[in-house]
């Protein structure tokens, strides 16, 4: 009974883990790669959900092109973003960047507010909340749905990167800028392409998500602490060690809320962040130290 | 006299005289907490302005300070000498378990893992319903009493409030104006400036930096108590990140790194965010525009503004000195890099 129990707390927490993955995944670029402390990665999250439902809800579009659409707009808007608010702050201080985002998602969080309400959205999918039962396992099919999207999601961006001319030409940016513009690559045109590309990914995070739960303006600063965390859990700018770090928080913390107790599940992610870095300065994965 | 200290001088001479001057209750509130805000702003920029790492998890030691004060007043019916004293204990030890752990950390993971903390503590507060509450809060915290044998005194009109926050950010201003120029200030500006020539010569940039740290979290938590006596309510939120993007955007748009900038940071931040009442709706959306305009345009505040316009003039009078070369004993506290370059040239 108790197995039956942890097993479906488990699989609630690998659904969970998927989604913290992927707007990791995007957040690990921002902050891993580039080193800007992007605090208003939630807020692109956030975005992506409120953008799905009007484009479901409202203009009443099917769902898979509603994503590709809020990739788009998304990519879009984080290349603008990098182009008018990071671009003149390259080279400064981690503080300085910080405090550019912050007043962004200051920004975004209440016009969205303004403009969309406080009402929470839900986003409609081809696939209905009917329960698929696996043995003692329960899960509806939209969140099956829901987590092989994502897992899809990044595959695609692993391939992007590893594979691509493109992705080439970012990981030579993020491993020696220099010898990266030496060779001929326009780092400036990659940098808003990297923060083009993590605002995608936790745009359609958030869609997603809010095909399960629901889009709400607020929901931002909750998602930025979470990807934070996952960030720091899997190592910085680490594709692997972000999903990873994604899986591990999700199935603890449903664990931990399922056996122990509810109020205290978002310490969880706090916790290990303190305790790994204390014990692991450098991060989970990964081995070089920088600081004196 | 410094500039630094003039200005200071001259600001609190001003403020003096403003009960008298100002009659409206409501503006009287407002100025009491640009007060409380000023002490809190100071106590950030000490680690922000002056140690040059971005704290995000000052609130911890505000909402140490302010719970603190808040039971010990509530439940153990102590006046505010001791409720202060208490908090001012309990956030410094606080700062002193939470810097020794995290300022050995890289930069990001710095920021990330300070703001864990506070996050920590204010999930503990919304559930450790015996102790805080819960969500609930602490209500009713008794008024600033101060019982000198012979002498009782209650503070309670806002004039009086006034005047003990006045008087709680003259000590906040003094301490932090012995500690920037005193060798430990300089120190700690120096560790800013350069990690590295800071240790070649024999500055201990952990050492420094915890004590700019400690410092900076017993001034929370005064600021926390005097919270919790004029508000009369303390609730989880003071832990939260609105508390820490206030004070942030206090500090950087008055000027990182000068005594005076976080003072004109917190009395600009909160009559601006009452006028901006007028725009309802939209006041956070433009809060949020001016946050970037600062940070992208006038990177050193509104004290740096004054500052590069004082330079060009002095550069228009004054004929090119022959080149020396910098060293770091040239950098003055309240100097960013580029300005000390100046002054070496």
């Amino acid at each position: 009974m108790v197995f039956d129990l942890a097993l479906q707390f488990t699989v609630n927490g690998l659904v969970t883990g998927a989604f913290y993955a992927l707007s990791a995944l995007g957040l690990t670029l921002i902050f891993g790669m580039m080193r800007v402390v992007n605090f208003a990665h939630g807020e692109f999250y956030m975005m992506g959900g409120i953008l799905g439902y009007y484009l479901t809800a409202v203009l009443g579009l099917n769902f898979f092109l509603t994503i590709a659409i809020v990739v788009l707009l998304m990519g879009g808007f984080g290349f603008l973003v990098d182009w008018v608010l990071i671009r003149p702050l390259r080279g400064k201080d981690i503080l300085t960047t910080a405090l550019v985002t912050i007043g962004l998602s200051i920004f975004l969080v209440n016009t969205f507010l303004v403009l969309a309400g406080t009402a929470p959205r839900k986003i409609e999918t081809p696939f209905a909340s009917k329960p698929l039962i696996f043995g003692p396992v329960v899960i509806t099919e939209a969140r099956v749905f829901a987590v092989c999207f994502g897992a899809a999601v990044i595959f695609a961006a692993h391939l992007l990167i590893q594979k691509t001319r493109l992705g080439k030409a970012m990981r030579a940016t993020f491993q020696q800028k220099e010898a990266a513009a030496l060779a001929g690559i326009n780092v400036e045109r990659i940098y808003g392409f990297t923060l083009a590309l993590g605002a995608a990914m936790a745009a359609v995070s958030g869609v997603l998500l809010g095909s399960i739960f629901v889009a709400q303006p607020t929901v931002g600063g909750l998602i930025s602490l979470k990807a934070f965390v996952v960030v720091i859990l899997g190592g910085m700018g680490s594709f692997a060690g972000a999903v990873l770090g994604g899986l591990i928080l999700g199935v603890t913390e449903s664990l931990w809320g399922g056996f122990v107790s509810t109020g205290y599940q978002d310490v969880i992610g706090f916790a290990l962040v303190i305790l790994i870095l204390l014990i692991r300065p450098q991060g989970l994965f990964r081995t070089e130290v920088e600081r004196v | 006299m410094r500039d630094e200290s003039k200005i200071l001088l001259g600001l609190l001479s001003v403020a003096v005289f403003l009960p008298v001057v100002v009659t409206d209750d409501y503006v009287m509130h407002l100025l009491i907490m640009a007060c409380f805000y000023a002490v809190l702003a100071s106590s950030l920029n000490v680690i922000v302005g002056y140690v040059g790492e971005l704290s995000l998890g000052h609130t911890a030691y505000l909402g140490i300070g302010a719970y603190a004060a808040a039971l010990s007043a509530t439940s153990l019916g102590l006046s505010i000498g001791w409720t202060v004293a208490i908090a001012a204990l309990a956030a410094g030890l606080a700062g002193l378990v939470i810097g020794a752990l995290t300022l050995r950390l890289e930069g990001p993971y710095f920021v990330i893992v300070t703001l864990s903390f506070a996050e920590v503590l204010r999930i503990i507060s919304n559930n450790w319903v015996a102790v805080t509450n819960g969500p609930m809060g602490i209500s009713g915290v008794p008024g600033p009493h101060f019982d000198l044998g012979p002498l009782q005194f209650a503070v309670s009109s806002k004039a009086e409030f006034f005047y003990l926050a006045l008087a709680l950010a003259v000590v906040a201003l003094f301490a932090l104006h012995r500690f920037v120029y005193s060798n430990m200030g300089r120190a700690a500006v120096a560790i800013r400036e350069s990690r590295y020539v800071a240790q070649s010569i024999g500055v201990n940039p952990f050492r420094y930096a915890l004590v700019a740290f400690v410092l900076g979290a017993v001034f929370a938590g005064i600021a926390g108590a005097f919270y919790a006596h004029y508000i009369t309510f303390v609730g989880p939120d003071v832990f939260g990140f609105s508390f820490m993007a206030t004070m942030l955007i206090m500090v950087l748009i008055g000027g990182k790194g000068t005594l005076v900038g976080p003072i004109i940071g917190a009395v600009l931040v909160v009559f601006l965010e009452e006028y901006l009442r007028a725009v309802e709706e939209i006041r956070f959306s433009i809060f949020g525009i001016l946050v970037m305009i600062v940070v992208l345009f006038f990177p050193d505040g509104l004290v740096g503004l004054r500052r590069a316009l004082r330079r060009r003039s002095d550069r228009a009078k004054a004929a090119p000195h022959p080149s020396i070369v910098p060293s770091v004993s040239d950098v003055a506290p309240g100097m960013t890099e580029a300005e000390a370059a100046e002054r070496n040239r």
